[in-house]
């Protein structure tokens, strides 16, 4: 009992991880229709920026500027690319933030060389003990920050001027245009929050205790391994990222503790497959709907 | 008369004097004399060159810089002695970067101008230029381990292998009261050459111990060993053997710790880097490092020598074990030259023979004592084993002198011939 306890723990720690860049993935599709592949690469961008600015203005502000210049970093790549694309086919558009992901990552690796910095801040330290259960803090605070972050992104998609511009966009583009919101104003502000989550995450991912890796291409295959749970919970739900994320966790923990560790990178896109084959627009995504 | 001589005579003794320069920088085998001593590429009549393929830009950097150093000191000591057959020593050193693809394409400009490889580091590298090794006849100390590699007859592993390594560290483990037969052991290994060929140890200690053993595969790039960790707990694993990267052994190290799961951690000599020394030390006490060669604080005189002189003339590089052992390489590489010398053939086909008749290098306990004169046999059994120690340089505390576990002495190695 105490193993499952502890590696469903382990497994909710890394699901609300997976859950923000998941969240990145469907606010963005929403948005634009466009499945971002440089998600993984806003990522890193918002782990060097911390690197980089660290030492000059300690962990906090270094984290805050982190966080904006992935926001800001996935903003230019929409205004400065997608929003230049109009005419363009999705799939071009995919392709499209293929190739800004490897400029990105790329630049990135050969910047940083040989070393693998950690983040470090107060993220690390001991963990908390609750009887046999160990909690190791980055996991601790990635889910109340993921909790925080996740009921605020609802309710400002339920309740504000933005979401409901988001939503009524996401619906019907040419009738939000009609009815005089700016359509750039609204995909401009998804990938700037996306970008903001991303930038958020990295501070969790490249830990010791969370991934036991540094900032590197592991921070940026982690990030990847939200694109499945985007799928699962429905490219076009932002509940179902946030199921998503959850399901993804836990399926990497239970299947690396009870089954193999070899298998448990395979088993999330397994469950992929069987939710994709289940519901073709996964779990809580909109089913597609065409006159005949 | 006397013109209509001279010219076939003058174009007579260029050819010759021509042909005997290519013969000197093309043929790997026949060579030509120099100083009553058949000479190959790589060997002129004033120098030795042996080559480097190594990595000084990437994952390996610290370790290639380490085991330079350690080379350059050699090189400096044999030099000042008098070279080695009256020939000063030089190396011609190439980064590949730890990439294979690189090192297919460097490989061509670096060999035709060596006489063999002072090192050559990685396994994946080993793997994509073994053929053109074999092709060229170009001894080469592997900074590679495996005992898989042992069957290509040019290759030299300057010490045991990763086999051997795990059997020595678990019958320590079992010596010290920390494991008992019939125990749970886990063992994490990368997929792979260098993952599997500890695990061969593992599997070999387990049957004679009747040990309950957990295989963990895993790849190069996974990081996270929290689940892998919490599984052997649950499993009631009293020891993990690691054959991994020091990135995945800091994360067995931290998770353990984090859990209060108090049990010791055996690895073989590539788990421990100095970046495994950033955990707070109770993480630290638990993991043991088997090595065939000694720590960079070791006690062994010859090790505290180079250490003197790495202080002095490397003040600001970072120490560690590899570099005593570069200059413990260094010693192997003299006794076989010295010995195709003597032999009066430093041909690469030479140097080949001279290191299969080589069965009793010694590095004054650098690395125990080697015997190459078996084709497929690990040239010792010996290791030391060292735990991690922040108080003293190159961050390895030797806690054993060289021994051989009684479970060492009976494992056949892969390629090892039985009879």
């Amino acid at each position: 009992m105490t193993e499952f306890l502890q590696l469903t723990v382990s497994g909710l720690g890394k699901g609300a991880v997976y859950a923000l860049l998941a969240l990145g993935f469907v606010i963005i599709f929403k948005a634009t229709d466009v499945v971002n592949f440089a998600h993984g690469s806003l990522v890193l961008l918002g782990g060097y920026v911390v690197i980089a600015t660290k030492d000059i203005l300690g962990y906090a502000g270094a984290a805050a500027v982190g966080i904006a210049a992935a926001g800001l970093g996935a903003l230019l790549v929409e205004r400065l690319l997608i929003s230049q694309s109009k005419l363009a086919d999705p799939i071009s558009l995919v392709l499209l933030t293929i190739g800004v992901d490897v400029i990105i990552t790329e630049e990135i690796i050969r910047r940083l060389g040989v070393t693998a910095p950690f983040l470090g801040g107060p993220l690390e330290g001991a963990p908390l003990r609750l009887g046999n259960i160990v909690v190791f803090r980055p996991q601790l605070i990635a889910l109340i920050v993921g909790v925080v972050l996740i009921t605020a992104f609802f309710l400002a998609f339920r309740y504000t001027g933005w979401g409901v511009a988001m939503r009524a966009q996401a619906e019907n583009r040419e009738a939000t245009a009609l009815m005089g919101i700016r359509s750039s104003w609204v995909t401009g502000s998804a990938w700037l929050v996306a970008g903001l989550l991303a930038g958020v995450a990295v501070l969790f991912i490249a830990t010791q205790d969370f991934s036991g890796a540094g900032l590197g291409r592991g921070t940026h295959a982690i990030a990847l391994a939200a694109f499945p749970a985007a799928i699962i919970g429905g490219l076009d739900s932002t509940g179902g990222a946030v199921l998503g994320g959850v399901i993804v966790g836990l399926t990497e923990a239970y299947t690396a503790g009870y089954i193999s560790f070899d298998f448990s990178e395979s088993a999330i896109y397994l469950v992929m497959l069987l939710v994709l084959v289940a519901r073709p627009v996964g779990l809580f995504g909109t089913r597609e709907l065409s006159r005949v | 008369m006397r013109r209509a001589f001279a010219l076939p005579a003058l174009a007579l003794a260029t050819t010759l004097a021509l042909s005997a320069c290519s013969g000197k920088a093309t043929d790997a085998s026949g060579g030509g004399g120099s100083g009553g001593v058949q000479v190959g590429p790589g060997v002129t009549e004033d120098t030795i060159t042996l080559g480097a393929f190594t990595d000084l830009t990437g994952p390996f950097k610290l370790l290639s810089e380490g085991v330079i150093a350690g080379h350059e000191m050699w090189r400096a000591d044999v030099n000042a002695g008098g070279g080695i057959c009256g020939r000063q020593i030089e190396f011609n050193i190439v980064d590949h970067g730890y990439s294979a693809d690189t090192a297919v394409v460097k490989y061509p400009q670096l060999a035709p101008d060596i006489a063999g490889f002072i090192h050559l580091l990685g396994s994946p590298i080993n793997a994509a230029i073994d053929p053109k090794i074999t092709e060229d006849e170009l001894t080469a100390v592997a900074l590679s381990w495996s005992s898989f590699i042992l069957d290509t007859p040019y290759v030299i592993i300057p010490g045991t292998t990763y086999d051997l390594e795990i059997i020595n560290g678990l019958s320590y483990l079992m010596e010290q009261g920390m494991i008992a037969d019939g125990d749970t052991v886990g063992h994490v290994y990368i997929d792979g050459e260098y993952g599997e060929n500890g695990l061969l140890g593992t599997q070999y200690f387990a049957e004679q111990h009747n040990l309950d053993l957990r295989p963990v595969k895993i790849t190069s790039r996974d990081t996270d060993m929290s689940d892998i960790v919490t599984s052997l707990r649950g499993a009631g694993a009293t020891a993990i053997a690691l054959t991994t990267t020091p990135a995945q052994t800091r994360s067995v190290l931290n998770t353990a710790q984090g859990l209060r799961y108090d049990v010791p951690v055996v690895g073989n000599n590539p788990v421990f880097d100095p970046t495994v020394l950033d955990l707070p030390a109770p993480a630290l006490d638990n993991l043991f490092i088997v090595s065939s060669s000694t720590t960079f604080a070791s006690d062994v005189p010859k090790a505290q020598e180079v250490a003197q002189t790495f202080n002095e003339q490397y003040a600001d590089a970072p120490p560690n074990s590899y570099v005593p052992y570069g200059y413990a390489i260094g010693l192997i590489w003299q006794q076989i030259l010295e010995r195709a010398c003597e032999n009066g053939d430093l041909t690469r086909a030479g140097i080949q023979q001279a290191f299969r008749e080589s069965d009793s290098i010694t590095t004054q306990n650098l690395v125990a004592d080697l015997d190459f004169s078996v084709p497929g046999a690990p040239a010792t059994r010996e290791v030391y084993i060292s735990t991690p120690d922040t108080n003293v340089p190159g961050g390895q505390r030797t806690v054993t002198d060289l021994f051989k576990a009684p479970e060492a002495e009976t494992y056949v190695a892969p390629h090892q011939p039985t009879n």
